[in-house]
């Protein structure tokens, strides 16, 4: 006898449709897809705006001479003003590049430097330094140094904190949502028996997760979009080819997340409860959120570690997406990294498919 | 010897007036079967869950399946409701066999399980017409909330309801598709009196519109109150069925008494009497 089976298309509608208004409900999912990223975002634009500037400390009623009037003069030279003691508590406590002193005279400065920042005490010495050497060349009338540097800008978009950081805001909301709200939701529907009542209507076991997995997807789509307009509106962001860069910005989501999807289930399938489920999902996002070019750029890891973490899912997705925003590639000139996202899939759902329990 | 003959005589006479009421209780409306199960049995790993039962369910009946936890009542029905599949046994539905109908039983069965849940997130209203997407049905979601006294819950979320209103909004979903039959899994488990004696209403409604019921109950006044017919289950094994009057007819003909002389009024009588049968305004628990 042949089972007939129902059409799937109605509660494929109602599961997928309602599902989205649950999610869009759910705390978890608005904070780790939305205000998260775009926390991080203003987060780490407040701190990457002040990183270029060498704070410089000179006391108020030394403010004058040549010295003080060139590095004045420089952009990224921040003077700060307040009492010898005060400048000199904060040059200890790492707050301050360092501090000027021309107690002897204008004409024998003295830059106070502390290893409380050793990199700004670099930079503030080199800065000072210069502006040194380049006034007793004109006191000793040196028109023709015997060495001169000269310094061209290159034309070319300037790369600025938020070229690197949205897309990896980007990646950071598809894998919480892929993996773990869909890991959390659909183990909080199999533990309160949702799930169950749902079996008992004409439903099919894929009908349930295809309808998931397409409000999840509706989710993404919106986050990617919310992401972008917030970094537009407030970060200046530019989408290099306009709308199509924003076109495929979206497809790329679509494809991370159905490959992500596949680890979510995974967990889902798995765990029994939420308790269980942390663990696991900690361990396969945190790790990926700190590595894969998420945050830092993979560049900055140490050298050996580099070509391990370039393979981790989100190391993929993060890539693309950049070649995508920063280089302004088309989606066929990244193959290796979709082919790469498609292994990915490919495991995560022949490992979902023999270990997910219903129950 | 005669009298030992006269005995047999007067039992064999009880045998068949037991049996004709069993007969009555079984073909209450037109004599029609919707619920056959012949030698159902489930095993897990290394235990008997349902052993080789058989029993059948009447049009138009409210059949109780009793017993104390663990006795293979919930395993039992869920089989029936394509749930879970049996071991062996052959079950039938609505004249279908449930293992190769089972999407036709689904749309024609309505479903209240123990302690299952609903979208925290969705309220009453949006859970209904979700439900009337999954079972291919138009509803109106104001009419089922109306009748089951939850109108005012409409923008309600399920997880703000408490006990009583989320018991009779999971029945409510049972009637979504207008089924014929019924499977209600302790419908009243954990209620209050005022909500329990409500919810007999509700299923007595439900009976009278002509659906058939099973549901399962370790309440006996429960069953008493609604049952056409029971079967008391131990360990996986059905031990007794008839109506709740036979089966007191023959434990007293065996000689049973009680201890105590009955009183005319219980203490729930006591209760409802003080208290009054209206609902409460029940608090979310």
């Amino acid at each position: 006898m042949k089972k007939r089976s129902p059409n799937q298309l109605k509660p494929f509608l109602a599961i997928a449709y309602y599902s989205l208004k649950a999610q869009l409900r759910n705390r978890a999912t608005v904070f780790f897809g939305f205000v998260f990223p775009l926390m991080f975002i203003a987060i780490f634009g407040l701190f990457g705006s002040n990183s270029l500037n060498v704070s410089i400390g000179i006391p108020a009623d030394q403010q004058n001479g040549p010295v003080y009037q060139a590095l004045s003069g420089i952009k990224a030279v921040n003077i700060v003003s307040g009492s010898e003691d005060e400048l000199d508590d904060k040059l200890t406590q790492g707050r301050l590049a360092g501090v000027l002193l021309s107690d002897k005279g204008v004409a024998n400065p003295r830059l106070f430097i502390s290893q409380a920042n050793a990199q700004q005490a670099a930079a503030a010495s080199s800065i000072v330094s210069g502006v040194v050497d380049k006034l007793n060349l004109r006191v000793a009338n040196i028109q023709n140094p015997p060495i001169k540097l000269d310094i061209e800008e290159v034309s070319g978009r300037t790369f600025r904190f938020i070229d690197f950081f949205l897309p990896g805001m980007i990646g950071f909301a598809l894998l919480s949502t892929a993996i773990t709200s869909t890991a959390f939701g659909l183990i909080f529907l199999k533990k309160t028996l949702v799930l169950k009542r749902i079996f008992a209507t004409p439903t099919k076991g894929l009908t349930i997760l295809f309808g998931q997995g397409t409000a999840r997807l509706v989710v993404v789509l919106a986050q990617t979009l919310v992401i972008v307009l917030v970094g537009i509106l407030a970060y200046k962001f530019s989408l290099v080819h306009g709308a199509l860069t924003l076109a495929e910005m979206l497809v790329l989501s679509v494809i991370g997340l159905i490959s992500f999807l596949g680890f979510g289930l995974f967990i889902a399938g798995i765990a029994a409860d939420e308790n269980t489920a942390a663990p696991i999902a900690n361990l396969v996002t945190l790790p990926q959120f700190l590595v894969a070019g998420t945050f830092f750029p993979i560049d900055a890891l140490p050298s050996w570690v580099q070509p391990v973490v370039k393979l981790l899912p989100l190391s993929f997705f993060n890539t693309a997406m950049r070649k995508i925003t920063v280089e302004g590639h088309f989606l066929d000139q990244m193959v290796w990294e979709l082919v790469g996202l498609a292994v990915w899939a490919v495991i995560a759902y022949i490992v979902s498919s023999r270990t997910f329990r219903w129950e | 010897m005669s009298w030992l003959f006269q005995d047999s005589i007067i039992a064999r006479l009880h045998l068949a007036l037991v049996s004709l009421a069993r007969y009555n209780g079984r073909f209450m409306e037109n004599g029609k079967v919707v619920i056959k199960v012949e030698n159902l049995a489930k095993t897990y790993e290394d235990t008997v869950a349902v052993d080789n039962i058989s029993f059948e369910v009447g049009e138009g009946e409210i059949f109780g399946l009793l017993g104390p936890n663990g006795a293979g009542k919930t395993t039992t029905l869920e089989i029936i409701e394509t749930l879970r599949q049996p071991s062996s046994g052959k079950i039938e539905v609505d004249g279908l066999d449930i293992v190769h109908h089972s999407w036709e039983i689904k749309s024609r069965i309505g479903v209240q399980l123990q302690e299952a849940g609903f979208y925290p997130d969705l309220t009453l209203v949006e859970l209904l017409k979700m439900f009337g997407g999954l079972y291919q049905v138009r509803v109106n979601p104001i009419a089922v909330l109306r009748r089951f006294s939850l109108e005012e819950k409409k923008k309600s979320f399920w997880q703000k309801l408490s006990g009583g209103q989320k018991q009779r909004f999971s029945i409510a979903t049972t009637l979504i598709h207008d089924p014929k039959i019924i499977f209600l899994d302790e419908p009243t488990t954990g209620l209050d009196p005022q909500a329990r004696v409500n919810l007999w209403d509700e299923i007595r409604k439900m009976h009278k519109e002509g659906r058939t019921i099973v549901l399962t109950t370790h309440y006996m006044q429960e069953a008493e109150e609604l049952c056409d017919r029971v079967a008391v289950m131990d360990q996986g094994k059905i031990i007794k069925i008839g109506t709740p009057h036979d089966l007191i007819e023959e434990l007293l003909a065996s000689g049973f008494k009680r201890d105590q002389e009955v009183k005319k009024a219980t203490l729930e009588d006591v209760f409802l009497h003080l208290t009054g049968r209206h609902l409460r305004e029940e608090s979310p628990s």
